[in-house]
């Protein structure tokens, strides 16, 4: 059986390099994805979405990225097919520490979280408890 | 006898009421009209003169034993009940011992139009008088009696009716009219003001006229009225109208009037003021109005006096003049429109007040409003480098050392030193970044001094010539040798310094790069117009962000993200702006403008 996927959606090298580390640590059955910016991501979303066991169980997204930005990608996945949503784990992860921008993430009601970073083992730990 | 008779059967026949009648009023001959006059019968009403004109009066009775023609105007009850004035003209007949030819006419109309007039006289007030300079006789009516609160049988004289002019001004007056009245005969028509016998003071009007006779003055006459509430009212309106003309004075205010049907335009003395132009300079007409009006104002303001008399819209509004000393100032006009009787416009009268210093402050207040919100938004900029930027690397820096102390590979370890320095090194560049920025914000428009583009620019392209070459770029440039602009000098060679970076970082990977820039300079600004054939931006998607602080919009390994909005900072902190117009795959124009004085 394929390993859990789970989608780092950040422009920023060092970020995912990091992140990857750490998930394979805390979350040992998942394979992280890279994805440089919203609409990479986006994309390999709409190619899995014939296929929903292969679509990742979660996704780390920055807010702040070229090309196409977190809220952005949100946008795009209000009107893309339902299962993106539902089968997903959508953690919005942002170095904005921006009430505005914490406040706009309640605007998505098919989001699961929103933390600021650095990512650390306890985040991931309480992400894990809500995976299935 | 003969005579007699003739005569007497001629009375007899005739139609006009006539009666002979003895000294002791009994009728001895009469004529047709007579019966007809008074309306009665010969038979029913006997040949006695009382019978017809009433009981006669004692001087009536007395007038008939005379031997002189006379005339009185007896009032009589009809046998109807109907009053009547009736004069009769009496002739002594010569040579028939006391006896008169009566006439009668019928005067009751003229009676009561003399009652009319009393009475009008009565209730406006207007007297008469009479000065006699033979006899020494001065004689008042009524009314003058009654306007000087005097009883009725008052017996006035001249010096004492002077006497009642108020002392001063009145009195002095009244003395010289009526000396200039006795001496040349000239006519005087005066408004005084009287003290009255209770000692009210009162305004009248005095006319009077000479009577002469042989070119000396024998008497005068004249009326008298009380003008005492009118004048009074007068008076009043006056005060107010000073105040008024005080008020409009001081508060710089210019009033026009402006004839809609004859196309005639008056203006006061302060509206000349205003406008700064010579009263002989102006025609009077619609058109010399217009001619003050700055150019770019005529139309709207032009509209908007036709709206107002066309009823459309109140005339309220501001509008710039060109005054004769070729300076501009800023009119407040407000203005009414009046309509005849058949609901024509006819006449639109206005008030215009100079609103230049209050508008120049309200400028200058804008201006102070436009710095404020933008260094408000240059600060919500900041927030967002520290919220995005500072953070982002270091909570890599945290996150790295933090992972440190688990199990990691050698590899690894040595990966995530490496990562920590990287990161560090973009945190310092990023602290370096914010320092310039600070700098830029310091920069005050007096720091400015006119700086040659074309040298700048030279220079900037021979910096990076390297990668002009290595590009194959083409620039052409079309700058005018000694074309200055308000600048400061290390700030026009980094906006130029980053538009060829840029251009040469988002060069078309089918196409060589070529790149154009000219300016094109005006009485007021130089424009520099910047454009390449690059890959361009899709403004319908970021339009605005397109200066914001760290947006990238190229997949460009090399973009910070910082390059456009430090040059919009660079062009606002030398008071000047900047703006960009693109399509994607054909590329871009940024265009420059600065102003060429401060």
């Amino acid at each position: 059986m394929e390993a859990n996927r789970v989608f780092l959606v950040d422009d920023d090298l060092i970020f995912r390099t990091a992140a990857t580390v750490l998930v394979g640590k805390e979350l040992p059955t998942y394979k992280a994805h890279h994805f440089e910016n919203g609409l990479e991501a986006y994309t390999k979303l709409m190619d899995l979405a014939d296929t929903p066991e292969e679509l990742p169980k979660l996704m780390l997204l920055d807010i702040n990225m070229p090309v196409m930005n977190g809220w952005e990608l949100l946008e795009e996945l209000r009107s893309a097919p339902s299962q993106i949503r539902d089968l997903v784990q959508i953690h919005i992860l942002t170095s904005s520490i921006s009430p505005e921008d914490m406040n706009l993430s309640e605007t998505y009601e098919f989001i699961n979280g929103y933390i600021t970073k650095p990512l650390t083992k306890q985040d991931l730990d309480k992400l894990k408890a809500g995976l299935p | 006898m003969k005579t007699n008779t003739s005569q007497n059967s001629l009375l007899t026949q005739s139609p006009i009421p006539m009666v002979i009648v003895a000294g002791d009023g009994q009728i001895l001959e009469y004529s047709d009209g007579f019966y007809r006059f008074f309306e009665c019968n010969k038979k029913k009403r006997g040949d006695a003169l009382h019978l017809f004109l009433g009981e006669l009066s004692t001087a009536f009775r007395h007038n008939l034993k005379q031997k002189d023609d006379f005339i009185e105007t007896i009032e009589v009850v009809s046998v109807i009940g109907k009053t009547r004035w009736i004069r009769v003209n009496a002739y002594a007949i010569k040579g028939n011992g006391g006896c008169f030819q009566l006439s009668f006419d019928d005067v009751t109309q003229q009676k009561i139009q003399y009652e009319l007039g009393k009475q009008a006289q009565q209730i406006a007030r207007v007297g008469s008088w009479t000065v006699n300079l033979i006899k020494n006789t001065v004689t008042w009516s009524n009314v003058t009696k009654e306007i000087h609160e005097l009883p009725l049988d008052y017996e006035p004289d001249l010096e004492t009716g002077i006497n009642f002019y108020k002392e001063g001004d009145s009195r002095n007056r009244i003395i010289e009219v009526v000396s200039e009245c006795i001496e040349t005969g000239k006519a005087f028509d005066e408004e005084l003001v009287l003290i009255t016998a209770k000692g009210n003071e009162r305004w009248v009007r005095s006319i009077g006229e000479a009577n002469r006779v042989n070119g000396k003055t024998i008497g005068f006459s004249g009326v008298f009225q009380d003008i005492d509430e009118t004048k009074r009212q007068q008076l009043r309106y006056e005060v107010l109208n000073d105040r008024m003309r005080v008020a409009i004075g001081s508060a710089n205010i210019g009033i026009w009037d402006f004839d809609i049907v004859n196309n005639n335009l008056i203006w006061n003395k302060k509206m000349y003021d205003l406008y700064g132009v010579r009263e002989e300079d102006f025609n009077g007409v619609f058109e010399a109005w217009e001619a003050t009006v700055h150019p770019e104002d005529k139309e709207r303001a032009n509209e908007e006096v036709q709206q107002a008399i066309e009823g459309e819209k109140d005339f309220n509004t501001e509008f710039r003049i060109l005054k004769g000393d070729g300076s501009t100032a800023f009119i407040h006009a407000e203005a009414k429109v009046f309509y005849n009787e058949d609901g024509q416009p006819c006449r639109m009268i206005g008030a215009n007040t100079d609103v230049s210093r209050i508008k120049r402050q309200d400028q200058r207040l804008r201006q102070l409003l436009n710095v404020t919100e933008k260094q408000n938004q240059r600060l919500l900029d900041f927030t967002n480098i520290v919220s995005h930027n500072l953070r982002s690397n270091s909570s890599n820096i945290s996150m790295l050392a933090g992972m440190l102390n688990s199990e990691l590979t050698v590899d690894q370890q040595k990966q995530f030193i490496e990562m920590i320095q990287t990161s560090s090194e973009n945190l310092d560049e990023t602290i370096v970044q914010l320092n310039e920025t600070v700098k830029i914000q310091a920069t005050s428009h007096g720091d400015l001094d006119p700086i040659p583009l074309s040298t700048v620019f030279s220079k900037v392209l021979q910096s990076v010539n390297a990668l002009v070459l290595d590009a194959s770029a083409t620039i052409e440039t079309d700058l005018a040798q000694n074309l200055r602009v308000l600048a400061v000098k290390p700030y026009l060679s980094s906006v130029f310094l980053n538009l060829l970076t840029n251009s040469l970082k988002y060069r078309h990977p089918s196409r060589p790069l070529k790149i154009k820039v000219k300016a094109q300079a005006s009485s007021n600004q130089t424009i520099v117009t910047f454009t390449d054939n690059g890959i361009g931006i899709d403004l319908q998607k970021y339009g605005t962000k397109v200066f914001g602080m760290y947006k990238t919009f190229h997949n460009n390994k090399d973009a910070k993200g910082i390059g456009l909005f430090i040059t919009k900072n660079h062009m606002e902190a030398m008071n000047g702006c900047i703006e960009v117009e693109s399509v994607v795959d054909k590329g871009s124009t940024f265009r420059l403008y600065f102003m060429n004085n401060h």
